[in-house]
């Protein structure tokens, strides 16, 4: 055996070009993480009982594997008559999943902010929706960003998890080309190096916009 | 099938998760023990060699690096079977990322600590070993904590192995049976039982740490 540098040079472009995949699942993912999350934590803070529920809610999604929740919504949704691409249970999967971890997130962010912000405001004569558009979000978002920022970053890292339901992101277009070619080594080669530098790049860009939020600190 | 024969029929895989936990903890505690101190210590080039091994494992998806070793290692001649595969790369991911935590808890240790453990004559070595690793390992056990979570989270893609975990065994019986919602539901609940405990467990140290109170107080 022997390593084929033509036929790894050959690839890359196709997996490069399943990256613009990879790239849009986790934007759509993360948006509707975030939302979802922020949402969980809005209901949390009903009063005790829904809250005690929603913690369960929270840490069982948190808590589960992505590939158990995956395969349950690939096989149990078109059971139910509901049948959808799987890139978009790939997204419904990672949505659900780390929007448990954002409503921790969103809940230690609301939990930063000092009371007397909001009585200074109400002080100052604001009105409450003013209070919280105007003074409780921007300081809550600013708070909450270097987190979300993480797991963005962690659904990047695990949207190669639609592979197996056939999405063809990075990681399913690796494997497609392994199985036309019947050779593994240089697709999850090829793969294993453009997804670890695509990580890198995304890291240091979030460092960067962390640096920006944190001038002024 | 009732739900208690199929959740009978997934936990004869728990043996093989548990089995790849094991194994994989077998790196991953002193890959973050070494590492992580390392990157503490080191400096200079040194301190880049270490974060380059750190990178290495923590800046990459888990399910790629296991392919990516499942594939690579019989090219370069080491016939590993699955399992070994798989407590390698499992380990060595959840264990850098565990490096991290020890780094930031020996860093949160107060300057003064090893000012004063050098003014009384002890060396680098014995400072860290007598001074600043048991006041860090208090902070470091609540993030621990996630970090096992995680590690149990990530054994599901043994099952893309071939390996016969509790997933492997929810899609056997899934195959066979053909009722997707009850195998489903109770392969989540299965993890869900397995890894709360140490949900639970990290949240009651949480406020162990911050009270600074003994551990029994916790318990």
């Amino acid at each position: 055996m022997h390593f084929d540098y033509h036929y790894a040079r050959s690839i890359a472009p196709i997996i490069a070009h399943a990256a613009l995949t990879t790239i849009w699942v986790t934007i759509v993912s993360s948006l509707l993480a975030t939302a979802l999350g922020f949402g969980l934590e809005l209901l949390r803070r009903i009063n005790r009982p829904v809250e005690l529920a929603m913690t369960v809610v929270i840490d069982f999604f948190r808590i589960t594997p992505i590939l158990a929740l995956l395969y349950f919504l690939y096989f149990v949704l078109p059971f139910y008559g509901i049948d959808l691409p799987a890139i978009v249970v790939g997204i419904l999967t990672l949505s659900l999943h780390y929007s448990g971890y954002l409503a921790e997130v969103f809940k230690g962010a609301i939990a930063s902010i000092s009371a007397g912000q909001a009585e200074g405001a109400q002080a100052l004569g604001m009105r409450r929706s003013q209070v919280v558009l105007f003074v409780l979000l921007p300081q809550m978002l600013r708070n909450a960003m270097p987190p979300i920022a993480n797991y963005v970053l962690s659904i990047l890292k695990s949207t190669p998890y639609l592979a197996v339901i056939a999405v063809p992101e990075m990681l399913g277009a690796a494997m497609d080309q392994a199985a036309d070619s019947f050779t593994y080594v240089e697709p999850m080669t090829v793969v294993g190096i453009m997804f670890f530098l695509f990580c890198l790049g995304s890291a240091r860009a979030l460092d960067a916009v962390h640096r920006h939020l944190r001038r002024h600190d | 099938m009732s739900l208690t024969e199929i959740l009978a029929g997934i936990l004869d895989g728990a043996g093989v998760t548990l089995r790849v936990v094991a194994y994989a903890l077998a790196y991953a505690i002193p890959f973050a023990l070494l590492f992580g101190t390392l990157q503490y210590l080191a400096r200079g080039a040194a301190r880049a060699c270490v974060t380059v091994v750190i990178e290495f494992w923590r800046s990459n998806s888990v399910i790629i690096l296991l392919y990516v070793f499942y594939y690579l290692l019989p090219f370069v001649g080491m016939r590993w079977s699955a399992m070994e595969v798989a407590a390698l790369v499992l380990g060595c991911n959840v264990g850098s990322y565990a490096s991290q935590v020890v780094r930031a808890a020996l860093q949160a240790v107060a300057r003064g600590q090893l000012q004063a453990g050098k003014a009384l004559g002890l060396k680098r070595l014995q400072v860290l070993l007598l001074i600043e690793f048991p006041q860090s390992i208090r902070p470091m056990i609540p993030s621990l904590m996630n970090e096992t979570i995680r590690l149990i989270q990530s054994t599901a893609l043994v099952s893309l192995l071939a390996l016969s975990d509790m997933t492997l065994r929810a899609k056997e019986i899934a195959q066979t049976t053909y009722q997707p919602v009850g195998i489903y539901t109770a392969l989540l609940i299965a993890y869900f039982l397995l890894a709360y405990p140490f949900a639970l467990l990290g949240r009651r140290l949480e406020s162990w740490v911050v009270k600074g109170k003994g551990v029994r107080d916790a318990l």
